[in-house]
């Protein structure tokens, strides 16, 4: 362990000979120095968790943490900055948070939220249809490079409301089966943002299976059917299927409306524990 | 060639099995079916919007028609060089405002039907800017509606009736 401490300060020394031959004229301490900081945090790991022979001095924790309370941790200026942006983000985000609670569905449907998944349930005369979609990566990139602020612009007047589109899965399951109709939906990727001159529909399917309601997992091997090459009135007695059981464009609005606010519930709950984890030891 | 059938409203929940059905049987009674065509059904703001745009009138309507090809003679049936041609045009459908215009005995899948005849009659070229045309018109869209009734049992009138 020692010695592959000592080793990285001489390959570093080996790097900075050949810089000096590439470029001689140029100062050099400017280019050694953010490697030396660079390096100061994994040799303080790995000489506390070796447990080895104490390293010298420069190594070593100065006694107590540079915030001065005392407790030996590793409180940079960084990270003391990185929670005050932290708490402001916190207070910004909970000002411009439109639900205090989720959004209720209508139509019956009850909700599970299991961390950024969510189930949303309903039975009606010998049927069960589940909903499921999870909150994460689910926020479409902004529309157009172009329309980005530029330097000094004030950001909120430009910044565009935030809004959840992620896929979800319908699973329809008639009592007494063991096979459910999965259909896997999506919301159109390519229009966010251009509400305009958007010709697509709110949602559409884009697989379709039958998977066991026994297995958790899901089987590849089943037969999918996949709406790109299909013929359309397949299609729409599809769509009027999902209508018929409340999976329609009112049920896929409310579920972005839903899916925005849990994900805004979540990224809030993220900072808090970001910041909790910035302050720790 | 596909008929795209596209529902961008929230307004009237549809039955869309049931309007392909009978834009089907128009495409064939009118003997389009090898030419693609867009059927996009939408609320009274999106239809006001696009009325707005393309038409000058900032009010909702029934229906707007988009032709690919343009100037063709009332009832000519396009005659593409290229497979990509064989397309009609767009037809945008307000079913919000075709909803709130049907009178008490009138079934909306049938008014869905008559105002979808309109609309493709107006992607084959018929107008009705003067008696003359709409004359034009109003027989087609009678003709294709009769050969619609033999097909699918319906019995419906244009929606170009009385215009003169």
């Amino acid at each position: 362990m020692l010695q592959l401490l000592r080793c990285v300060p001489r390959a570093l020394g080996t790097a900075v000979a050949g810089l000096c031959v590439a470029a001689p004229s140029q100062p050099l301490p400017r280019l050694l120095q953010p490697a030396s900081r660079l390096c100061a945090r994994p040799f303080g790991l790995l000489s506390v968790r070796a447990g080895s022979v104490q390293p010298p001095s420069l190594l070593r924790p100065r006694g107590p943490c540079a915030c001065g309370c005392g407790c030996g941790g590793l409180h940079t200026e960084g990270d003391k900055a990185f929670v005050e942006f932290l708490n402001d983000e916190i207070k910004e985000e909970k000002k411009i948070q439109k639900h205090k609670s989720l959004p209720k569905m209508s139509g019956g449907w009850e909700l599970e939220v299991n961390g950024t998944e969510a189930k949303l349930v309903r039975k009606v005369a010998g049927e069960k249809i589940t909903v499921t979609f999870n909150i994460n990566n689910s926020i479409p990139p902004p529309y157009g490079e172009e329309e980005q602020p530029s330097e000094g612009q004030k950001v909120e007047e430009q910044e565009p409301e935030l809004t959840s589109t992620p896929n979800f899965v319908v699973e329809v399951t008639k009592d007494g089966s063991k096979k459910a109709l999965v259909l896997d939906c999506h919301y159109p990727e390519d229009e966010i943002g251009q509400e305009d001159e958007a010709q697509s529909d709110i949602f559409s399917i884009k697989e379709v299976s039958f998977q066991s309601t026994d297995d958790s997992d899901w089987k590849d091997t089943n037969y999918t059917l996949n709406t790109d090459s299909l013929d359309w009135g397949l299609y729409d007695h599809l769509m009027d299927f999902l209508a018929d059981r409340g999976v329609d464009n009112t049920f896929a609005d409310e579920l972005v409306e839903l899916s925005t606010a849990l994900e805004h519930q979540e990224y809030i709950t993220f900072l808090e524990d970001l910041k909790g984890f910035v302050k720790s030891q | 060639m596909a008929l795209a059938l596209r529902d961008l409203q929230r307004a009237v929940p549809l039955r869309r099995a049931r309007l392909r059905r009978a834009l089907e049987a128009l495409r064939a009674a009118l003997g389009v079916q090898r030419f693609a065509v867009g059927v996009v059904c939408v609320d009274n703001e999106r239809i006001r919007q696009i009325n707005r745009i393309y038409r000058r009138k900032n009010a909702p309507t029934d229906v707007l028609a988009f032709p690919f090809h343009e100037n063709l003679k009332a009832g000519e049936i396009p005659q593409p060089a290229f497979a990509d041609d064989y397309n009609l045009g767009d037809i945008f459908l307000g079913v919000e405002y075709i909803l709130q215009q049907r009178q008490e005995n009138e079934d909306y899948y049938d008014l869905l039907t008559v105002t979808a005849t309109h609309g493709l009659c107006h992607l084959l070229g018929f107008t009705h800017s003067t008696e003359a045309e709409w004359q034009k018109m109003h027989q087609k869209e009678k003709q294709v509606l009769e050969e619609l009734g033999q097909r699918l049992g319906t019995r419906l009138q244009p929606l170009s009736r009385g215009l003169f």
